[in-house]
């Protein structure tokens, strides 16, 4: 595949068309697509997509390492698995998992263990917890209070045996973990969503804020820097200092951490042991029950502790023993605590009332149900 | 500790020890993967037991390519960690040989590790920084994709399987995704810098909203249904004459209230009208009962997690026949987010700011006889929070009681 290339710099300039999805499907997907009537569960990794022509289709969920940061070896096995016993394609998902897809049940079965002995669990389907989805904090980015993966890692060495099946669940269950209030993770509608935060307002770098501000106060005549005019609460002043240079002061009382401010400069500083996680619980994107919605934060900080995040995990493992205890069978955490109401399910986790976490019971109306006028 | 120790960034051995706990447990370590590959595993070690970002963003461009190019530097300067977002296929269906294409550019141009799914929808590449240029090429003309996805352009577009593997889908997914995606008046926009901020586009096929467009794309496409769900009582009796559907947990589950079952004449009422479309009782009955006859395609608009005023749910739009009628829409809300938004505010910032009159008059404008929306109302939502030292104290302490009871005395 050593091919060179010495095209002419400017020729960089000419982008490609994403290539089209038929590209890669194999000849089965094509032959059957659009046309799958039905679907059966083998266990909690296997699926089998049943055709109207009587074909029919295995799917093999297996987890990946948080974040799915997976070395060329890794891929290469995962290439090969897919050679052998699948129909050489594989799905990236959107949990952050990876699907093999193949044609007879012995083969999936194959692939099951194959897998597990490289040390990829498959499972995630059904009652059972899909993913566990991260983003990448401290492995690539500038902006992160915590570290997303390791937390990731943390949950998942708990949680594994209901990912895999060995533990039930009344429901499906989706975790997210975000390692800044960015929620680069994907989405607060999550059924927990553990969100990473600083837990105080953004101390300026005294020698680099520098590089985010105007070099004379003349400028703030004619326009806000970025760095004030994207915070929300307008806690971020920017000041002409005796000598003609723009001073900053940030007001802790306004100040409500969402991290805006680092988004567009990354010299802020902050004291590592008021950084913490907020836990959000009960939102969903899908329509079931009570319909797509943001989460409730039930618990507004928890202090982090690498390695091993113990307190985090803890948390996490007493919102859902809370919910098994609660649930009707199929119901989701949101339904759940909808069920049972706010207030009730926050006095059996019991954690600490304040300020941070008067959730507000609404009755919501999102997603398609939007287009119901039934009331 | 204090922040000035911090600043100095000292890497120790204590950190890389600490991080080998990390190897350990069940389930497939990311350190591991890391060890594996050229990725300077002691900055992360650093970061991870500090507390605090290794990084700061660095500037890294490769000349004429505005997109999908993302670079970091260590802060002390040493080290410098690049990365490029590059579009997958509609579905991210990865054919084997496509993958070894990337393992190919991941092994020769870049230090052997990739986010194989990344949440945006690309597949994410480490690169050597001085093999950036070549990369590029590659990526292009022998992978066949394109970098980009990144800064204030269309990030990567993201559908659900579809029809491609799923009973459910209402609508072509995958297709609807490559119309967008390649429709020139769309396309333009790709690998440029032109908008206020990002904007996102997301597929799902049903109300199950696999694609999570709900909750995280400014221009949201979901599969529904007009009236009652279909039902095929001869299937349905089947079914629940084999124990695998109980016919009073179909009409207690049902949030509406929409289903009735006659037992008598052993059949399964649906109240159209009610019908919420929350698809409980095609989850619990399914084949005998199905998403209706009457296929809609709802296009919503405004939801994300990162923005001014906080996370969002979409407000709903319109009912579309078919995915291809949204793209005027979509090009006059473009014009006008373009033009009004201050920058770093996302499509549904705006409508806060000016009110859903903005949508609703383009949609009425280019979308003249769909039936609309009626758009819910919004709580604000807040992520992060400023705590008092009592409040970080309570909280501790309630941690550490919860750690007791799980954990025992071990600690």
């Amino acid at each position: 595949m050593a091919e060179t290339f010495v095209p002419d710099p400017s020729e960089r300039i000419n982008k490609r068309i994403p290539m089209p999805y038929a590209a890669q499907l194999p000849d089965i997907i094509k032959r059957n697509y659009g046309k799958w009537v039905d679907r059966k569960f083998h266990g909690n990794g296997i699926i089998e997509h049943i055709s109207e022509s009587g074909e029919s289709i295995f799917t093999v969920k297996v987890g990946l390492p948080p974040n799915s940061r997976i070395s060329v070896d890794t891929l290469k096995k995962i290439i090969d698995v897919a050679d052998t016993y699948g129909l050489k394609v594989v799905r990236a998902t959107r949990g952050m998992n990876v699907e093999f897809i193949t044609d007879s049940l012995d083969k999936a079965k194959k692939i099951v263990d194959i897998m597990k002995g490289y040390g990829f669990p498959a499972g995630g389907w059904g009652n059972s917890l899909w993913h566990i989805t991260s983003c990448t904090a401290y492995l690539t980015c500038s902006t992160f209070a915590v570290d997303a993966p390791s937390i990731t890692k943390a949950l998942y060495d708990y949680f594994m045996p209901y990912f895999t099946g060995e533990e039930k669940l009344p429901s499906k269950l989706d975790i997210f973990v975000s390692g800044c209030t960015n929620i680069c993770a994907g989405t607060l509608a999550g059924d927990i969503v553990v969100v990473g935060h600083w837990g105080q307002a953004p101390t300026p770098d005294p020698e680099k804020i520098k590089f985010c501000l105007p070099t004379s106060a003349e400028a703030l005549k004619k326009v806000t820097p970025d760095v004030a005019a994207v915070c929300p609460v307008n806690a971020i002043k920017l000041y002409a200092k005796e000598d003609g240079s723009v001073g900053i002061e940030v007001d802790d009382k306004r100040c409500i951490a969402c991290g805006r401010c680092k988004n567009v400069c990354d010299y802020f500083d902050w004291d590592p042991d008021k950084v913490g996680v907020a836990v959000f619980v009960g939102g969903k994107t899908s329509n079931t029950g009570s319909g797509p919605r943001l989460a409730y934060r039930i618990v507004p900080w928890v202090p982090v502790n690498p390695p091993e995040y113990r307190e985090i995990v803890a948390v996490v493992r007493k919102i859902v023993d809370v919910w098994k205890k609660n649930a009707e069978s199929g119901e989701r955490i949101g339904d759940t605590i909808d069920r049972i109401g706010l207030e009730e399910f926050m006095r059996q986790v019991g954690v600490p009332k304040s300020r941070h976490n008067a959730c507000i019971e609404v009755s919501w109306n999102f997603g398609v149900r939007q287009f119901i006028k039934y009331v | 500790m204090t922040i000035s120790d911090i600043k100095e960034q000292k890497l120790s051995e204590d950190d890389m020890k600490a991080l080998e706990k990390l190897e350990k447990g069940p389930w497939p370590s990311h350190v591991t993967e890391l060890k594996k590959t050229k990725y300077p595993i002691e900055y992360y070690a650093w970061g991870v037991m500090h507390k605090y970002s290794p990084w700061y963003s660095g500037s890294f461009r490769v000349r004429y390519v505005f997109s999908g190019i993302l670079a970091r530097r260590s802060r002390d300067g040493k080290v410098s960690e690049v990365h490029f977002r590059t579009y997958s296929p509609a579905g991210r269906f990865l054919s084997t040989a496509y993958l070894k294409k990337i393992a190919y550019v991941a092994e020769q141009y870049g230090i052997g590790l990739l986010e194989f799914a990344g949440n945006t929808g690309s597949i994410v590449i480490n690169i050597q920084p001085d093999k950036a240029d070549q990369a590029i090429d590659i990526i292009r003309n022998v992978m066949g994709s394109d970098v980009g996805g990144s800064g204030d352009t269309f990030r990567e577009f993201y559908a659900c399987p579809g029809p491609a593997l799923c009973e459910f889908a209402l609508y072509d997914t995958l297709a609807a995704m490559d119309f967008y995606r390649s429709h020139p008046e769309i396309y333009k926009f790709f690998n440029t810098q032109l908008f206020p901020y990002k904007i996102k586009v997301k597929f799902s096929g049903c109300p199950f909203d696999c694609a999570g467009a709900n909750a995280r794309s400014d221009f949201t496409f979901i599969g529904t249904w007009v009236g009652a769900p279909e039902v095929d009582q001869e299937k349905l009796r089947e079914m629940i004459k084999s124990g695998k559907v109980d016919p009073k947990e179909l009409v207690k589950r049902c949030p509406s209230g929409a289903i009735s079952w006659d037992d008598d004449r052993q059949q399964l009422k649906i109240d159209g009208d009610k019908c919420l479309k929350a698809m409980n009782c095609i989850k619990m009955a399914f084949p005998a009962i199905k998403p209706g006859k009457n296929r809609k395609i709802a296009l919503l608009v405004g939801s994300h997690a990162q923005a001014h005023y906080g996370p969002r749910l979409s407000w709903g739009v319109a009912l579309l026949d078919d995915y291809k009628e949204a793209l005027p829409f979509i090009l006059k809300v473009i014009d006008i987010y373009s033009n009004n938004a201050p920058r770093r505010h996302r499509l549904a910032d705006l409508i806060l700011r000016r009110g859903f009159r903005l949508i609703s008059e383009a949609a009425k404008e280019t979308l003249p006889d769909k039936p609309k929306a009626t758009p819910s109302s919004h709580l604000r939502f807040t992520t992060g929070a400023v705590l008092s030292d009592d409040e970080r104290v309570a909280y501790t302490e309630w941690a550490k009681s919860l750690v007791k009871e799980y954990y025992g005395g071990e600690q």
